[in-house]
């Protein structure tokens, strides 16, 4: 499960430095990346997993973001396709069991 | 003390009868006979209703005191323990792990709050106090697997008609051996189209984290569909039903995908979502309920498919 971290190799124009804008975009999604690791995003929670990573984002720079948005900065970063998903997201959901209707559904005072 | 010696018949197991071959042809509860009793975690008060003789061995239907009577069920000996002193010791000690207080309850309180922290907030002591009110949790294997995880559970909101639609769900699948008919219209997918296209509405171009988060209700649902969101008299439908290349999301509508509402919190407690994304998300949670509120009589079956099986009793208690 090891991430590449590869610079792209396209560098843009003026200088090697990126903006910095560029740079704080990617800082925080490293920072987002520690609550919402990218094996996360393999499993079957990863609807939610990318959700939570463009919330963080979106609320860090108070713009919007999509889903696609923060896909491609990830991108950047990790081929998400070599990403191992978690072990505990595939053991999750292995053993059938019969639907039951929680106790408190049944009280008929309003609750 | 509990005497371990077992009366004459017990042990060597050659009945008079002939067919009780096994240490288990001793009947150790009697009916009317208060007991404790195992379930989940943590033991009970229970009392013997009936007793039965089944498959090789002893079965004792148990009325758990205090609790409501959906929760009577069948269970063998492994499951009970004669009321002594030493097995009520036995039913603190489970009772101190699970952290509950010991309050003495008189039955049980009427209003059962869900097992989950209110408002988003992640208060342990709220939840253990709920624990403590009584909300009685089966251990549910394979996807409660820790506590700590339990105990942050996200709290999803049900409306009110919902909850209904969910025991009248209950009721015609469980004890009128009724079925929901196959496959439904408007389906699951077809509901969450509608939904973006009424938010799209509403919003405007914002519907991408709407988006996101039906996407992974599906996800979810085709999942756990024939995992834990369906009671036993439904499985055969099921296979029927759903082959190879079918998704749940395209034959269910929404009676199971309500039934997903249930398991949610649990499913989530596996992922970890910052407290502020998880209150953002248990809005549109909620929004999407009420859209299915909203919509209820057009999404939901008024009435399910008359008895497929024919089932002696209607009172089996088999979800």
């Amino acid at each position: 499960m090891e991430s590449l971290y590869t610079r792209p190799c396209k560098i843009p124009n003026s200088s090697f430095r990126k903006e910095k804008s560029e740079l704080e975009l990617e800082l925080r999604l490293l920072e987002a990346l520690e609550i919402y690791p990218p094996a996360k995003l393999r499993g079957i929670h990863r609807h939610f997993v990318l959700y939570g990573l463009t919330e963080y984002l979106r609320r860090s720079f108070n713009q919007p973001f999509s889903g696609d948005d923060v896909l491609k900065l990830l991108d950047r970063f990790y081929n998400l396709e070599m990403v191992k998903p978690d072990d505990e997201d595939t053991e999750i959901l292995n053993q059938e069991e019969d639907f039951r209707l929680p106790q408190s559904y049944f009280v008929t005072e309003d609750s | 003390m509990v005497s371990s010696s077992k009366d004459e018949s017990g042990s060597d197991g050659e009945n008079s009868s002939g067919n009780a071959p096994e240490s288990n042809s001793e009947c150790l509860f009697a009916g009317g006979e208060k007991v404790l009793a195992y379930h989940g975690p943590r033991i009970y008060e229970a009392k013997v209703q009936k007793v039965d003789f089944r498959k090789n061995e002893w079965k004792y239907h148990v009325h758990y005191l205090g609790w409501n009577k959906n929760w009577d069920e069948w269970v063998g000996m492994d499951r009970l323990m004669k009321h002594t002193e030493e097995n009520v010791l036995k039913q603190q000690a489970l009772d101190k792990k699970a952290g509950v207080d010991k309050n003495p309850k008189s039955g049980r309180s009427s209003q059962v709050k869900p097992k989950s922290s209110s408002d988003g907030k992640l208060d342990k002591e709220e939840t253990k106090n709920n624990v403590a009110k009584g909300k009685k949790r089966k251990a549910d294997s394979g996807i409660e697997k820790n506590n700590s995880a339990a105990e942050k559970l996200l709290k999803i909101q049900i409306p009110s008609t919902l909850k209904k639609q969910l025991v009248d769900d209950w009721e015609f699948i469980t004890q009128q051996n009724k079925l929901v008919k196959l496959p439904r219209s408007p389906n699951v997918e077809d509901i969450f189209t509608k939904y973006l296209d009424y938010r799209s509405k509403k919003d405007g171009m914002k519907t991408d984290a709407v988006g996101e988060i039906l996407k992974g209700l599906r996800c979810y649902f085709n999942k756990a569909l024939p995992v834990v969101l369906l009671y036993q008299k439904e499985r055969d439908q099921y296979h029927e039903a759903v082959s190879d290349n079918i998704t749940p999301s395209n034959i269910y509508g929404a009676e199971h995908l309500l039934r997903l509402f249930v398991k949610l919190p649990e499913l989530l407690a596996f992922v970890k979502i910052d407290a502020e994304t998880l209150i953002r998300m248990q809005q549109k949670l909620h929004e999407f309920l009420k859209f299915l509120q909203k919509n209820e009589s057009t999404f939901f079956l008024a009435t399910y498919d008359g008895p497929k099986i024919t089932e002696g009793s209607g009172k089996g208690k088999d979800n």
